[in-house]
């Protein structure tokens, strides 16, 4: 309905008369204006309509018609973390661990910090059988902050220290501890690169969710070749290699090994 | 010894052997091209049922890819992987790329491996093997490996429900004289999901039996399950286990060593995996029908009792309410029942309390009574499903007498330091995922570029080390002209020209003659003062000469007429206009060359 009456602006503008549209380009500029000031709320409010009915169908207990109004969501773009989780949760709630993962997952990328989504996830991986990573100390810290983190801290750093720099060459008497003030914003960006780097490696070699059943890891990417390890399905795998014929190397649990793609649904930050 | 005179130069034989040795290069690099092949050879080729050969695809002077064979009904071949070998004799190398792979047999028969393509660079070749799989010496009846070996799984319920353990019991059946390791893996063929926790399996038993009229070494494994959800569960585990099998070839390690081999008697342990039968279960879900309000997931049997302690207490002062659930269930999966909330009192969260009890679970909850007036605690129920009966029980304790007194004014703040305390300790109980979120306040859309990839911040971020670049040179430069004088009035240099110039052109316009040559004289003391770094009093015209005598006749006239003309030594007449401008020409021309010349 909202879509239909922002087509209706769209065909007021058109039906115009020609006088009117060959007068003055500002005219034209301002309907232009007006139509996107008013199809931006137009658009958030649809969407909003369609998250609230999706919660409702979720408390109805009609789990993959909430899920399915999730997905419009997601396929018209919208792509927040609160989306992801609430699709995740009527995908579980429907039984359909490997999509609920995926989206706790990508959930989590955006709100690292967030207990509800780490906490379901936790609890989903639990359902699936599935053996959670466990990431170092650092690199559990460099996690907690998400990409969009990163790059505001380094960016904070990056001024803090040119202003620094600046009042240095400008203030010569207090050169020696605007510089050694000047330390501080450097720390914060090399830690914010490290940050950046984490979430980097992230995406070069993303994570997986196994997807099919009866997934058993092999030595070698050939078919046929020894079977290493079983991966439950809805597990969370770290892609570690690619083969041109369609095999991954995954990561599960410590132990490295081939998979075809098609066991695999890839998701990166 | 007398060297001079003695020249080295290339003898013909020395070009002969030259060209000789790079011809041999060629055909040696072009015969190895043309010795490519693939060769496929299986190890041992007669094997028995318990027994394992080794196939081996070997690329000489070439590679090639592994080759993926067609499935065989009684073989499982499996990959091993690949290595390498290089040899140099008589100074040709060769070189060999090895893929080599596992046949187990599970049949007896004769089998035909292949034909398969190996492709190699130069090539392509068909191989094929062959391979006999005999009985095995000690069972000349085994046509395959499932009558020597195999499983067998069953279960103690039919039709469990939902939390409800059941036993699982797995059979192993050994044939009479085959022996293995003692130790059992179990890999796959359970549940992908909706179990909960992994099966811990224990060998309990150990037994001989007879089936069909044969002797079996049976071993049982057993362990207990538990789903989280309802529908079929299949169950078809795979065994494996080591069999010990006398070593039937000498293993050469560089030497034959018949001595070790056999003295010592060793023997092998291969791996086989063991077929076992499919056990479906139907887990049921637990009724909605007939469900109480205060059903905290309990499936099994169980006991609930509750203490309360203490009895007496003043207001503000904490009462412990202790429960416990014992029996047989999902005890794990229970959370604390619940108490009723009142005014009366203040209810803080309950806590599991550990236990050594394997068959019971306990909880502890604080209840804070804020008046007086409290002169019992509500009874607690405790509802769970039974799985004997197949219906809902409810068990209640309770109501608890208590005793309230109201307390003084002052001890109400200590007490009220309990509860921060008592909620620590307090874990949080998941027995499901955390709810819904709420909407987003800002919809994000996927589409749009995320902000610290548009160009507008990427020209933002650039601009403050352009700032800082720009400031840092300007201070550079600054510091360079402070510390370096002749550098600073180097520069000067041309600027105090063009003003002089320019005083003359409007002297000239005004026809102010004096003003005209005292213009032209500046512009040159200034120039040359600043352009030489010389004090104004030093700027003479040999002076100037000795650092630029290249322009030394244009310099020599300009200097010695503008000096007569503004000392009046030339006549007395008036200059014209356009002497004027000529001489203002050729002051600025010299001035420009000299501008131009490196000093």
């Amino acid at each position: 309905m909202i879509f239909s009456s922002c087509r209706c602006l769209a065909k007021r503008a058109q039906s115009r008369p020609a006088a009117e549209r060959h007068n003055g380009r500002p005219s034209k500029r301002i309907l232009f204006l007006l139509t996107m000031l008013f199809i931006v709320p137009l658009s958030s409010i649809a969407s909003e309509e369609v998250f609230l009915k999706a919660q409702a169908a979720y408390d109805d207990g009609r789990y993959a018609e909430a899920a399915l109004l999730y997905t419009t969501l997601l396929d018209e773009g919208i792509s927040n973390a609160e989306v992801h989780y609430n699709l995740a949760n009527a995908c579980f709630k429907d039984r359909d661990l490997p999509t609920a993962v995926w989206h706790y997952r990508k959930a989590w990328y955006e709100m690292p910090r967030d207990p509800d989504i780490r906490a379901n996830l936790h609890f989903a991986l639990n359902a699936a059988g599935a053996i959670e990573s466990a990431p170092g100390f650092i690199e559990r810290c460099l996690s907690a902050i998400s990409l969009s983190e990163w790059i505001l801290l380094a960016i904070a750093g990056y001024i803090l220290l040119t202003v620094l720099l600046l009042a240095a060459l400008l203030l010569k008497p207090a050169r020696r501890n605007l510089l050694k003030l000047g330390l501080l914003p450097a720390t914060i960006l090399l830690i914010a690169a490290a940050g950046w780097r984490n979430w980097h490696q992230m995406r070069e070699n993303p994570e997986g969710v196994v997807v099919r059943t009866e997934a058993t890891a092999l030595f070698g990417p050939v078919e046929g070749s020894t079977a290493h390890f079983k991966i439950p399905l809805a597990a969370l795998v770290r892609q570690s290699n690619t083969d041109s014929k369609g095999w991954i190397e995954v990561e599960y649990d410590g132990k490295q090994g081939w998979l075809k793609s098609e066991y695999i649904s890839r998701l990166s930050p | 010894m007398n060297f001079e005179g003695l020249e080295i130069k290339p003898k013909r034989w020395d070009v002969r052997y030259s060209i000789f040795f790079v011809l041999c290069s060629i055909f040696a690099i072009t015969g190895t091209v043309f010795a490519a092949d693939v060769q496929m050879s299986i190890q041992p080729q007669q094997i028995s049922l318990l027994d394992r050969a080794v196939l081996k695809i070997e690329f000489l002077d070439t590679k090639g890819n592994a080759v993926g064979f067609p499935q065989i009904e009684g073989l499982n071949i499996q990959y091993q992987g690949q290595s390498s070998e290089t040899r140099i004799v008589n100074f040709r190398s060769s070189s060999k790329v090895i893929h080599s792979y596992l046949i187990t047999p599970s049949k007896v028969g004769d089998y035909t491996i292949g034909p398969v393509t190996a492709r190699f660079k130069g090539g392509e070749k068909e191989l094929t093997g062959q391979l006999r799989v005999i009985k095995p010496q000690n069972d000349r009846e085994a046509q395959q490996i499932s009558e020597i070996m195999f499983s067998r799984i069953t279960t103690d319920r039919e039709a469990p429900h939902v939390y409800e353990p059941f036993g699982l019991k797995l059979k192993v059946y050994l044939r009479d004289g085959v022996q293995i390791d003692g130790s059992f893996g179990i890999q796959g063929g359970m549940p992908e999901n909706g179990m909960d926790g992994e099966l811990q399996w224990t060998v309990t038993d150990r037994e001989r039996e007879d089936v069909n009229g044969t002797i079996f070494n049976v071993y049982t494994l057993r362990t207990t399950a538990k789903t989280l959800t309802a529908g079929t569960f299949t169950f078809q585990p795979q065994v494996q286990l080591k069999v010990v099998i006398p070593r039937q070839q000498r293993r050469s390690w560089g030497f034959d060593d018949p001595f070790f081999g056999d003295m010592f008697g060793r023997q092998e342990t291969r791996p086989f995996t063991l077929d076992c039968n499919k056990l479906d279960i139907e887990v049921r879900a637990i009724p909605m029908e007939g469900r109480p309000d205060d059903f905290t997931g309990g499936v099994g049997i169980f006991d609930f009792d509750v203490q309360v302690g203490p009895a007496k207490v003043k207001t503000g002062e904490p009462i412990t309410v202790k429960m416990r659930i014992a029996g047989k269930g999902n005890l794990s999966k229970i959370t604390p029942p619940r108490i009723e909330e009142s005014h009366e009192f203040k209810l803080y969260d309950a806590r599991t309390v550990a236990t050594d009890n394997p068959n019971e679970v306990r909880f502890e909850q604080v209840i804070i009574p804020k008046s007086g007036s409290v002169s019992n605690l509500p009874a607690i129920s405790f509802s769970y499903f039974n799985t004997k009966t197949t219906d809902f029980r409810t068990i209640t304790q309770g109501p608890f007498p208590v005793t309230v007194e109201e307390a003084p004014q002052q001890t109400a703040q200590v007490i009220a330091t309990v509860p921060s305390t008592i909620q620590l300790e307090t874990h949080i109980l998941g027995r499901d995922i955390i709810y819904l979120k709420q909407r987003p306040k800002v919809w994000k859309q996927e589409t749009n570029l995320p902000w610290y990839r548009t160009t507008l911040f990427n020209i933002l971020l650039a601009l403050p080390a352009l700032i800082l670049l720009l400031v840092s040179g300007i201070t550079a430069r600054n510091n360079t002209l402070a510390n370096n004088v002749a550098l600073a009035r180097r520069q000067k240099a041309p600027k105090a020209a063009r003003r002089n110039v320019q005083r003359a052109e409007q002297a000239i316009r005004k026809k102010d003659e004096s003003t005209f040559y005292e213009a032209l004289w500046d512009a040159l003391v200034e120039y040359f003062g600043h352009r030489l770094n010389l004090a104004p009093g030093e700027v003479t015209l040999n002076a100037v000469l000795s650092r630029i005598p290249e322009d030394q006749d244009a310099l020599t006239n300009l200097f010695n007429s503008i000096e007569q003309r503004r000392y009046g030594l030339q006549s007395a007449e008036s200059t014209s206009k356009e002497e004027m401008k000529t001489l203002l020409r050729e002051l600025t021309a010299t001035l420009k060359k000299c501008e131009r010349r490196k000093l």
